[in-house]
């Protein structure tokens, strides 16, 4: 696990409460929505708040990509990677 | 004038949890404080919990016990300063200018325990929420009174209120501490609400008027007089 899907995991505990859940309990290839985790839409949003906080990511809601971009842990990774601004 | 059967009850405060510990506070009150405490509420499922404010929680404690094992029912949620935390937490937010989190926001309105409960429990019965004044829980039980009268079989009333953050201190003085009570009324002639003049000598109740009504309930008075404002409220069994 890369620091940064590990810190993914992290964010996604901390952002949507789930006291119950540590980081190797969630399967980087797995669905987060829906099935495999079970996040709904309000932790879509709380999600991508958390991720621009985070990462000064901007996120569109609205672009086809974006459902994408949350599909799993693993796309997740790879779209912060991607995204993040260079540190200097 | 309304009446009603109060079936059962249930209330939770810091260390009041079990009906025990709500019969040695009504023999000999001692003072209520604030605390951090809140109820388990271990019976909904993790997902569903992680969300729910302390505010929620202490509904679900009260109300759910009432509700088990009996048909969906209607409910009516009555709190004079709801979700006061989450609000703050929001205006915060506001006021560094930084974007809002959908989870406090979806929650923070005053019927958002109402939601929370048809969902998860799911129970598509009317449901209402209340914003009263100190005698909230007197305009509640009119409002479960027509519920009643109108035909439900059963109505189940929350009061909640939680502990304001410290910077409404100046404007909230009537939350000794975070409590919640539930009444589950039928339709019946045990008990018996009226609105009537201020008498000369009424005086504000010393706590919130839902735990003048525990109190009232465990001990088994036969009376009680609730004032506010111009507002005289008479609770009265009448066997």
């Amino acid at each position: 696990m890369s620091r940064l899907q590990l810190e993914i995991k992290q964010l996604i505990i901390d952002a949507l409460g789930l006291e119950d859940i540590a980081p190797e309990d969630i399967v980087a290839d797995e669905p987060l929505f829906g099935d495999g985790l079970g996040l709904d839409s309000v932790d879509a949003l709380e999600l991508g708040l958390a991720i621009q906080k985070r990462f000064g990511i901007r996120i569109d809601a609205e672009a086809k990509d974006t459902r994408k971009h949350f599909a799993n842990v693993d796309s997740l990774t790879a779209f912060v990677e991607a995204n993040r601004p260079a540190v200097a | 004038m309304v009446e009603f059967n109060i079936e059962r009850w249930q209330a939770w405060a810091p260390g009041l949890e079990c009906p025990a510990s709500w019969s040695r506070w009504a023999a000999a009150p001692w003072p209520l404080e604030p605390a951090d405490a809140q109820p388990a509420v271990d019976f909904l499922p993790a997902m569903q919990r992680r969300r729910l404010s302390r505010l929620a929680r202490m509904a679900f404690a009260v109300a759910a016990p009432l509700a088990d094992g009996r048909p969906p029912m209607p409910l009516v949620y009555v709190s004079r300063h709801g979700e006061t935390p989450r609000n703050y937490a929001l205006l915060a937010e506001l006021a560094r200018e930084e974007p809002l989190s959908p989870t406090q926001f979806s929650l923070s309105v005053h019927n958002a325990f109402i939601g929370l409960w048809s969902i998860l429990r799911g129970d598509p019965s009317e449901m209402t929420a209340l914003a009263g004044e100190g005698d909230g829980l007197e305009h509640a039980v009119l409002e479960a009174a027509m519920l009643l009268a109108e035909g439900a079989p059963a109505v189940l009333l929350v009061v909640a209120e939680d502990q304001p953050p410290a910077i409404y201190g100046p404007w909230i003085d009537d939350v000794p501490c975070p409590y919640a009570v539930a009444l589950l009324l039928t339709p019946g002639q045990d008990w018996r609400l009226a609105l009537e003049p201020p008498s000369a000598d009424a005086e504000p109740s010393a706590r919130p008027h839902a735990l003048e009504l525990v109190r009232a309930l465990a001990l088994e008075h036969p009376q009680i007089r609730h004032s506010w404002k111009s507002r005289q409220w008479n609770w009265q069994r009448t066997h």
